[in-house]
């Protein structure tokens, strides 16, 4: 006989377990067989099982509402439903337009995206490959002003000739 | 454990017609259930109108997760599994869990009786309302896996393997939970027996 414990019925601990499972019928065949011939032996055990079948149907407590509790239930939970329903429904319209046009939606993210990009692209480089409009003008306007002052100064050096003394009177005079 | 309901649907089947968008499908699985899911709630909780919220909420979620319920389970283990989850989570938050002897209920909602016992005399009537105190108090003070183990085997008929799925735990785990649950009760209520 195993060891005895402190329980109210002073069971055998080795079959403690096997005695509750007993009592609710979940033992497997071997294990069956043993604590039933383990009961007929020992009447503590027997007991214990006795006190079981007593006790534990007590500890159960089930609520008993009236049928309008379950009416009210039912309609409730209804309108619960109805409200996720819409929300879930929501959500799964836009998930299955997704799901049933994948290249189409595909396709113009692609396009959206390259079209995106070629005009940010663009957009940043601008400055700096712009062609250099200003500097041409510049350069234009600089040559024109060059032209100007090479024609004042040939201007100018044919004053001087003609202001030179003897300039011209030498060559005559001399002729 | 499957229960089929009087057009003869099958949980799995229901199932498959809830998840392809058959709403009345998913409110067939929900009068097959509910009763259920309400004592399951109301074994925990002890309060008719939480334990109604409780298991609704657990409709819902079941309602809004059905796309993703693979079938590898049955649906009552899946659901199962969703409510006394809810179950267990509203006790850890909720600062009103106080477990109250249902008889005293009773008094305070009128005498309606609740109970499945009718004691007779007053001294009967004490020692069932003591009892009941006594249960509810060391149902509280189990370790949640225990008591989920105790009530889903003693209160809701669960199989060992049932509750093993529902718990994500092994048998043999749920074995222990259950005796130490069975012998803290027989400890506690020794007078009684």
């Amino acid at each position: 006989m195993a060891e005895r414990i402190h329980f109210p019925s002073q069971s055998c601990k080795e079959y403690e377990q096997d005695l509750v499972l007993y009592y609710y019928g979940e033992l497997g065949e071997g294990e069956l067989h043993r604590t039933e011939a383990h009961l007929q032996a020992c009447d503590s055990c027997r007991q214990t099982l006795e006190s079981l079948r007593s006790l534990l149907p007590l500890t159960v407590k089930e609520d008993h509402p009236p049928q309008s509790f379950w009416d009210n239930y039912s309609r409730e939970l209804r309108g619960k439903l109805d409200q996720v329903e819409v929300k879930v429904s929501w959500w799964d319209r836009i998930v299955s337009l997704i799901r049933s046009w994948p290249v189409p939606v595909a396709a113009t993210a692609i396009v959206i995206l390259l079209a995106l990009t070629l005009t940010l692209n663009r957009t940043l480089r601008r400055p700096e490959q712009a062609p250099p409009v200003n500097e041409e003008i510049f350069e234009i306007l600089r040559i024109a002003d060059d032209v100007e002052f090479y024609k004042n100064l040939d201007l100018l050096d044919s004053m001087d000739m003609l202001e030179v003394p003897g300039a011209f009177s030498n060559g005559s005079e001399s002729a | 454990m499957e229960n089929t309901g009087p057009l003869e649907f099958k949980d799995d089947q229901l199932v498959g017609l809830a998840k392809s968008g058959d709403r009345k499908a998913f409110e067939m699985l929900v009068e097959r259930y509910k009763q259920k899911a309400y004592q399951i709630a109301f074994h925990h909780i002890r309060d008719r109108e939480e334990a109604k919220d409780i298991s609704q909420e657990a409709f819902l979620r079941a309602f809004t997760q059905l796309k993703r319920f693979d079938l590898r389970s049955s649906f009552y283990t899946w659901f199962y599994r969703i409510l006394v989850n809810l179950c267990i989570d509203y006790q850890r938050r909720s600062r009103r869990f106080i477990w109250q002897p249902l008889e005293e209920k009773e008094n305070q909602e009128g005498g309606n009786p609740m109970t499945s016992e009718n004691p007779t005399s007053p001294d009967q009537h004490l020692s069932a309302e003591e009892m009941s105190r006594r249960v509810a108090v060391t149902l509280k003070e189990l370790p949640p896996n225990q008591r989920k183990a105790f009530i889903l085997r003693n209160h809701e008929g669960l199989s060992i393997r049932e509750i093993a799925e529902v718990m994500r735990s092994a048998e043999g785990t749920i074995k222990v939970h259950l005796h130490r649950a069975v012998m803290a009760l027989r400890r506690d209520l020794a007078e009684f027996e």
